[in-house]
């Protein structure tokens, strides 16, 4: 009985994977093969990834793309995290209606497609360009900005503070810490996995951020990753063995962090703690 | 647990200062602003064809002025739709570029949404020296905004090896209409086993491409009054296109890359399309002398009808921000009146402009081998001139999306009349 | 590190003490970036396109019409197509979506599973594929001679190709697929990390007691775990009702309409079109109010109350 169950486990678990990693496999064989290649579907490696890797770097400056997409994709990761898990903190350790009211309200932000906002936040932006250019349009940190504080990520460290031990801080404040101090020496290092989560999805949505990136940068030498890939398949004809390589050197970052990541979480982490 | 702390806060700051300080390298650069200084920018899509005409006309014009400079900014076409949406509509003219490249068919939407945002460069250019239908499309009354650029031209791309296995040769597709050609596509189906063309049923570019053949459009003269229920042209077009799919004649593709994959692989036997996709055609080596072009057949029964469309184009156009008038000089002496540059561009990148005294000059009078030594630019551009003139209007795609719903509708079964004329009303409500 | 030493002495201090927060000023201190930063950035222009949502016209020259807008929404075929295909995808999506993602999750939250770490990654992944890279391949699979038609042929479950983008049920099919294909690890993230702050103890205290798999997941998991469930149905309520990349990359909204969602009316309302921004607003709040509706039927269903 229980040999069947585990095989079904592994069996579910390894389907699954397959499934989940068919269109990368594809995308890492495609960009080693010439553009009709992929086109028809091949699935075998082939021996266009030289000329793909020449073509990409002669076309586009994916360099600098890539240093563009991390410093955006970390300064808005860090900023974020602190920000948010600040608030949902304080709206879940201090709670009191007043913070309820405006927690309900701070999440109506979320519910408005980003279509919607995009004119008056452009207009916005288009203000701050006269008073201080450095933060204006055409700048990294203008893409940075807007997107430090969202709803849903202080919703996130909410209702996970809503598990969080609070005897923690009761003991904590018996031995003197100060308020913010419970917040960085006990909280933080409690919610490590929380903080793990928050981390990937963050820099995943930022790194992977368009619209906004689309419409508010400029100059080719502030182009991020996705506005470099949408550009490349502009084309009347579109050479794929080359999108294909520059989506696989796109995607790896985000990979990478949540294969580092995810040894945070490890069932039984909290256990050392308690 | 400090000693993070203090290393996390340095982290932050440093970050910012290199978010900041990128920032502040564009003030010193002076880059971050398209329109105060001396550059000009320039947004356009497609860096094989249209970036690469630009850089074509940049060199060409440097010859004479010397400290000319362009500011190439390259985008996915629907990209630069939605950003110059949203800046004009900001009214926010930081960021904006000297020229944007405008798709014919959409241009009309942007000229009425923002008026006061395009420079007008009539007189700057010789109307009488372009194609009539790309002048139609870039002008409204006799204002002229845009500076005509590629054209979009259709020919019937075949395989000749298909038609010669079924007997026939690109003689029999002179002067056919589209029941005759369908004919000739069963025959082609029933020795090869090809389909006659491949289609999008969510793309209607050949619905287009067939009623602009006749003449007509989704819109009447005026851009705005609706043109649906007793269009005869596109009635014809949408019976073509049933006949096509009830013979089974037509493959469905789903997207680019799977209509490149169908025509690649040699599992249709022909595709009416804009002169811009022989690239793609010529991308498979291997069926080199295997092609040719010929005129679209046209629309049977149909007052007008001839066998010259158009598929695509796109046009220039001027910003009215500071810049206005070295973005104006740049197009005129490159794009609107230069035929030496027009034959750089046909030998460099076999783009085809509208530009009448460069056809004259034979710019276009080159062989190509793998259409059988056929003159296809030339030919090309003489059916170019044959175009029947439309209004694109205002509403090209909003009708478009409405009609192919229309076909589907067809396509199950609906009475042809009925299907025209409750799109006819759905437009005229949804547009006002 | 500090923090043993301090837990230490929680368990003979906690009992004696009730904790009690302080209140005042300290809390909203927490809470201050964020606030000033979400009413600068969202509801400052929030507002704006509330009002410009009693405007219409193209482009920039608007005219004040009052509600004629939102009237209009009931009239208007192609917005009440979208909104039933969107409300469609809806309902079938989020609970189908956060059921495969516990599942996931607690299988993958087992000690003694093996290879975790590359089936936790492995799921994840499409998560973090392009959008361009995925839209490419699904419509490359799901083609007219793809792998999944070839696939069904040869075990003979079909007999003839479906054609998947140009039916309007399997297209729809399609999507629903698509979405899972990519949301589920991405949700399933949320449950592990939210997973790992549940005490084992409880788990083994109620293997003792007999408690079987299913029960423990129904008895303890669940109930747990009700705070992120609560948070990962409304963002995928919030997702699913603003749902855009999928249909605009895969289907195009086809065939016909479809599979055309509220967020891509909205898109092609404002650039696919002649640009008529007071219009596309008033279809943006319609999508507010349908997520704000959802949203209290789920908070008052978890019983957020305490």
């Amino acid at each position: 009985m229980n040999k069947l169950k585990q095989i079904s486990v592994y069996g579910i678990l390894i389907v699954s994977s397959i499934i989940s990693i068919f269109p990368f496999f594809f995308m890492i064989v495609s960009a080693t093969n010439k553009s009709v290649d992929v086109s028809s579907g091949k699935l075998l490696p082939g021996t266009n990834l030289f000329t793909n890797i020449k073509n990409l770097l002669a076309t586009v400056e994916i360099g600098q793309a890539l240093l563009n997409s991390a410093i955006i994709a970390v300064t808005t990761t860090v900023l974020a995290l602190l920000v948010a898990s600040l608030a949902g903190y304080g709206f879940e350790i201090y709670r009191s209606r007043a913070k309820d009211i405006v927690f309900n309200i701070l999440l109506l932000s979320m519910m408005i497609p980003f279509a919607a906002l995009m004119v008056p936040l452009f207009r916005m932006f288009g203000t701050i360009s006269e008073i201080a250019p450095v933060i204006g349009i055409d700048t990294l940190a203008s893409v940075v900005i807007p997107t430090i504080t969202t709803a849903f990520l202080i919703f996130f460290f909410r209702q996970n503070t809503k598990m969080f031990p609070k005897e923690l801080l009761e003991a904590g404040r018996m031995d003197g810490v100060s308020e913010l101090g419970l917040f960085f020496r006990i909280y933080i290092p409690t919610m490590k996995t929380t903080y793990a989560a928050a981390a990937i999805i963050t820099f995943m949505s930022s790194w992977n951020n368009y619209l906004w990136p689309l419409v508010v940068l400029q100059s080719p030498k502030n182009q991020t990753i996705p506005l470099l890939i949408s550009s490349l398949g502009s084309s009347y004809s579109p050479d794929y063995g080359v999108i294909m390589l520059a989506i696989v050197i796109a995607t790896l970052p985000t990979a990478l962090i949540f294969f580092f990541l995810q040894k945070y979480f490890v069932a039984g982490m909290m256990g050392s703690i308690k | 647990m400090k000693k993070r702390l203090l290393l996390l806060a340095s982290l932050i700051t440093i970050l910012f200062i290199a978010a900041c300080s990128s920032g502040d390298s564009d003030e010193a650069n002076g880059t971050s602003n398209g329109n105060d200084e001396d550059g000009i920018t320039v947004w356009a899509w497609d860096p094989k064809f249209n970036i690469k005409a630009l850089e074509i006309a940049e060199e060409s014009y440097k010859a004479e002025n010397p400290d000319f400079e362009l500011n190439v900014i390259e985008n996915a076409q629907d990209d630069i739709v939605q950003k110059l949406n949203t800046s004009l509509s900001s009214g926010t003219t930081k960021g904006l570029p000297n020229i944007v490249l405008i798709e014919d068919y959409r241009v009309k939407s942007f000229l009425e949404a923002y008026p006061d945002s395009f420079h007008e460069v009539t007189g700057s250019i010789d109307v009488n020296d372009f194609t009539p239908y790309k002048v139609a499309a870039t002008s409204i009354d006799d204002k002229n905004y845009g500076v005509p650029f590629d054209t979009g031209a259709t020919g019937l791309y075949v395989r000749t090896d298909y038609l010669e296995e079924a007997g026939y040769t690109t003689e029999d597709l002179q002067d056919i209409d589209w029941n005759e050609y369908i004919e000739i596509g069963k025959k082609v189906k029933e020795v090869t086993g090809k389909h006659l063309i491949t289609n999008d049923h969510n793309d209607f570019g050949i619905i287009r491409v067939l009623i602009q053949s006749a003449g007509s459009w989704y819109t009447e003269d005026d851009g705005v009054t609706i043109n649906i229920a007793d269009n005869e042209a596109l009635k014809a077009a949408f019976e073509v296109y049933k006949n096509l799919v009830e013979a089974d004649l037509m493959a469905v593709h789903s997207d680019w890359n799977q209509l490149l994959e169908a025509v690649n692989s040699g599992s249709v036997a022909s595709l009416p399309t804009g002169n811009w996709f022989t690239p793609s055609i010529k991308a498979e080596e291997s069926q080199s002398g295997n092609w040719a072009v010929v005129p679209i057949p046209s629309l049977p029964g149909v007052e007008g009808a001839t066998h010259a469309s158009n598929l695509g184009g796109s046009s220039w156009y001027v910003l009215n921000i500071d810049g206005k008038e070295e973005a104006v000089d740049f197009l005129t002496s490159t794009f609107g009146s230069n035929v030496e540059f027009y034959q750089e561009l046909v030998k460099e990148m076999g783009a085809i402009g509208t530009y009448i005294p460069a056809m004259e000059a034979g710019a276009y009078e080159i062989s190509d081998e793998y259409f059988g030594g056929q003159e296809i630019y030339n030919d090309f551009t003489k059916w170019s001139g044959e175009i029947p003139e439309v209004n694109y209007g205002l509403h090209t795609y909003a009708i478009d999306d409405i009609l192919i719903v229309s076909m589907q509708e067809y396509l199950n079964g609906g009475d042809l009349d009925k299907v025209l004329e409750n799109a006819q009303k759905q437009a005229e409500t949804q547009i006002k | 590190m500090e923090t043993t030493n301090l837990n230490k002495s929680i368990k003979q201090k906690s009992e004696k003490y009730k904790f009690k927060p302080k209140k005042g000023l300290i809390g909203w201190i927490f809470i201050l970036i964020s606030v000033i930063l979400i009413c600068l950035f969202y509801f400052y222009p929030m507002l704006q396109a509330l009002l410009l949502s009693f405007q219409s016209g193209a482009g920039v020259n608007l005219q004040f019409v009052g509600l004629e807008n939102y009237t209009r929404l009931f009239s208007d075929p192609t917005f009440l197509a979208a909104l039933f295909n969107t409300v469609i995808f809806f309902l079938i999506q989020v609970p189908f979506m956060i059921i495969l993602a516990l599942m996931f999750s607690v299988m993958l939250n087992n000690k003694k599973l093996k290879f975790k770490g590359l089936f936790r990654t492995a799921i994840f992944l499409p998560a973090v594929t392009s959008l361009v890279a995925y839209s490419v391949i699904f419509k490359y699979l799901f083609s007219n001679n793809g792998i999944i038609n070839t696939i069904l042929m040869n075990l003979s479950i079909i007999s003839e190709p479906i054609l998947w983008m140009s039916d309007p049920f399997w297209a729809k099919i399609v999507i629903i697929l698509a979405i899972t294909w990519r949301w589920v690890g991405y949700n399933m993230i949320f449950y592990l990390s939210a997973l790992q702050n549940v005490d084992e103890s409880i788990y083994e205290a109620a293997r003792m007691d007999g408690a079987s798999a299913f029960q423990q997941f129904f008895k303890i998991t669940i109930p747990m775990l009700k705070p992120i469930i609560l948070f990962t149905s409304i963002t995928s309520t919030i997702g699913t009702l603003q749902l855009f990349d999928e249909p605009m990359n895969i289907t195009g909204g086809g065939p016909g309409n479809a599979t055309l969602t509220i967020s891509q009316y909205i898109y092609d309302l404002s650039f696919e079109y002649t640009p008529d921004f007071g219009y596309a607003s008033a279809v943006s709040f319609a999508i507010v109010v349908m997520i704000v509706f959802f949203s209290i039927i789920q908070f008052k269903l978890a019983g957020d109350k305490k």
